[in-house]
């Protein structure tokens, strides 16, 4: 259970804030982004376990930031967790190219983060 | 006498048929084929009469020659007697035809009258078809136009002739529509509704179209089609405006309902390790619950303004005196930042008949724009200016900010419109503007306005009419 490694991405400091606080209380080492070009630069420094990621931010959104993890050979396996909104939609051919692991929209709740995280890398650590 | 009788009966009956055919076959009220029949009718009954003159005639030449042989034995009495009765038999049957004359001149004259009364009702329902604003178009059994109002020929692009009715196809181009119109004289359906969206100008227009089909009395077979088309594009674009305004709040509640669920769950799960962290927890719950209040309060606001509910209290005001005052509620938000603000010289009668705190809003909104997304250091510049000739007055907060990208500036008055590249420096609901604009606009009959330069700034600006009273003493 040590040295678990989760990247937290959301332009919304408040989100970044209650994951982070969340997943340090259960043993995760936290490192955060607020858009997808800071996000891709520290997966690749950082090469954590899990990333949470929102799916619109400015800059780089999440879908382009997944797109960019698939593409580099080292962090094309992380599992992604994909924080989105009502509505949100994307066509399913890109959908099944980035390979997110959970959708969870917004609002959610922290345990609810916790709990799919847990599950993510359970589901990993199986494979 | 019995079978006389009947003869001039129908006699009078054809002549008066043969004049009314005559008549309204000029004015096309009958069939071509009625017109046939009356006319074969009023031969018959015609060639009836001159029969019986001619039998007559034939009755009195015989009993003349008769007289004429025996004139030695029948005596001259009798002779005279049989003359005499002939004659009379003769006056009554002429009296007879000038009473059936008049009686057919008196009919005709009652027909010509309600066949005028008939042609001003026919072009008064041509006017009342013509007035009516959605397109009519009516073909018949074989899918000919045969009338159509001046909307339906503004709408398809033709022009129509009463007097060569031709096929749908040629007169209207959508197909959709050909089709509904064919499927309707088939199926003799008395009411369809559709919806179609042709394509106008360029631009899609939506409209209700309603067709009927009239069966023919006699023969039950379907004769007619009436089809009237109604333009709902404007009523589809408010549904859609309401719905999207309807997701878009929900979306912009939920975000700090969403926050305050948040920070309370770690509140309860004991997630906030020290004092310090509990307190920060509280206070983003107690200032997401104050974003939560307001954003609500803004929405109300709109929608009060926009159906014409909100209660507006104006009074004269002078417009300088507003501005100074909340220049002081903003300006210790801004020695925060330490940002300046040039304040202007209140100007003489620039009275403004306003809602005093209504108009407060306007400005203080304005001012902490102007605040917010100006760097540490910045300059905000408020300006007034009085123009007498046209009775108004502009007041202008300038600031030395970030401006907006040019994309952007036709749209920051838009209900939950946020400049994107902007977000960084706040956040907001993306509806302030848009009370500003409502506030100026709907509620004083002002104007508000926007110019930008991206990276140096931004002038906001707001244009009210001055009060009549305010007017007259200027003069």
């Amino acid at each position: 259970m040590e040295n678990r490694k989760a990247l937290v991405v959301d332009d919304e400091f408040h989100i970044v804030q209650v994951v982070s606080i969340k997943l340090k209380n259960n043993g995760f080492e936290v490192t955060t982004a607020e858009n997808g070009q800071m996000a891709y630069d520290l997966a690749c420094e950082v090469k954590p376990d899990v990333i949470i990621t929102d799916y619109q931010m400015p800059v780089m959104s999440g879908v382009e930031f997944i797109e960019k993890l698939r593409s580099n050979e080292e962090t094309a396996a992380t599992p992604v967790i994909m924080l989105t909104a009502r509505g949100f939609a994307i066509e399913d051919d890109r959908k099944d190219a980035l390979r997110v692991s959970a959708y969870l929209s917004k609002p959610f709740s922290p345990r609810e983060v916790l709990q799919t995280v847990d599950d993510v890398l359970k589901q990993t650590a199986a494979v | 006498m019995k079978r006389e009788t009947a003869i001039w009966i129908s006699l009078g009956a054809g002549n008066l048929l043969a004049s009314a055919v005559g008549v309204t076959a000029g004015l096309g009220v009958l069939p071509k084929q009625a017109v046939v029949i009356a006319t074969v009718l009023a031969l018959l009954t015609g060639t009836g009469f001159l029969l019986l003159i001619w039998r007559h005639l034939g009755k009195l030449r015989k009993i003349s020659q008769t007289l004429d042989s025996q004139a030695m034995i029948v005596p001259a009495d009798f002779r005279s007697t049989v003359l005499e009765e002939t004659a009379a038999s003769v006056r009554g049957y002429s009296l007879k035809v000038k009473e059936q004359v008049i009686c057919v001149q008196e009919e005709n004259q009652a027909l010509s009258l309600q066949l005028q009364v008939l042609g001003r009702r026919k072009s008064n329902i041509e006017e009342i078809i013509n007035s009516i604003r959605d397109a009519v178009v009516v073909s018949d059994d074989k899918g000919r136009v045969i009338l159509a109002n001046h909307s339906a020929e503004k709408l398809f692009g033709f022009k129509f002739d009463p007097q060569s009715p031709k096929p749908v196809a040629e007169m209207i181009g959508e197909e959709a529509l050909q089709l509904l119109i064919q499927r309707c004289r088939q199926s003799r359906t008395a009411h369809v509704r559709h919806e179609l969206t042709f394509e106008r100008g360029g631009e899609p227009v939506t409209f209700d179209v309603v067709l009927s089909c009239v069966l023919d009395d006699t023969s039950g077979e379907a004769a007619q089609v009436v089809t009237v088309l109604h333009d709902v594009t404007r009523e589809k674009e408010i549904a859609q405006a309401k719905n999207d305004f309807v997701s878009h709040v929900s979306h912009e509640l939920k975000t700090p309902l969403a926050s305050i669920n948040a920070y309370a769950e770690m509140l309860v799960d004991g997630e906030a390790e020290d004092e310090d962290t509990r307190n920060q927890f509280c206070e983003v719950i107690q200032s997401q619950a104050q974003r939560l209040g307001r954003l609500i309060e803004d929405i109300l606001n709109i929608s009060r303004i926009e159906s014409g509910l909100i209660k507006v209290h104006k009074e004269t005001h002078s417009l300088a005196l507003v501005v100074r005052d909340s220049v002081e509620m903003i300006k210790s938000y801004a020695q925060e930042k330490n940002i300046s603000i040039d304040a202007p010289a209140p100007i003489l009668y620039d009275q403004v008949y306003i809602d005093r705190d209504m108009v407060s809003q306007v400005v203080i909104n304005l001012l902490s724009n102007a605040v917010k997304y100006t760097p540490a250091g910045g300059h905000i510049t408020i300006n007034s200016e009085l123009n007498e000739a046209d009775g108004q007055v502009t007041v202008t907060v300038t600031d030395t900010g970030v401006g907006i990208p040019a994309e952007d500036v036709d749209h920051v008055f838009d209900k939950f419109y946020r400049v994107e590249a902007n977000n960084k420096y706040a956040k907001g609901t993306g509806l302030g503007l848009n009370l500003v604009k409502q506030i100026v606009e709907t509620v004083h009959s002002g104007a508000i306005f926007v110019t930008s330069v991206q990276n140096e700034g931004s002038t906001f600006g707001f244009t009210l009419p001055l009060s009549v009273d305010a007017a007259q003493s200027v003069s």
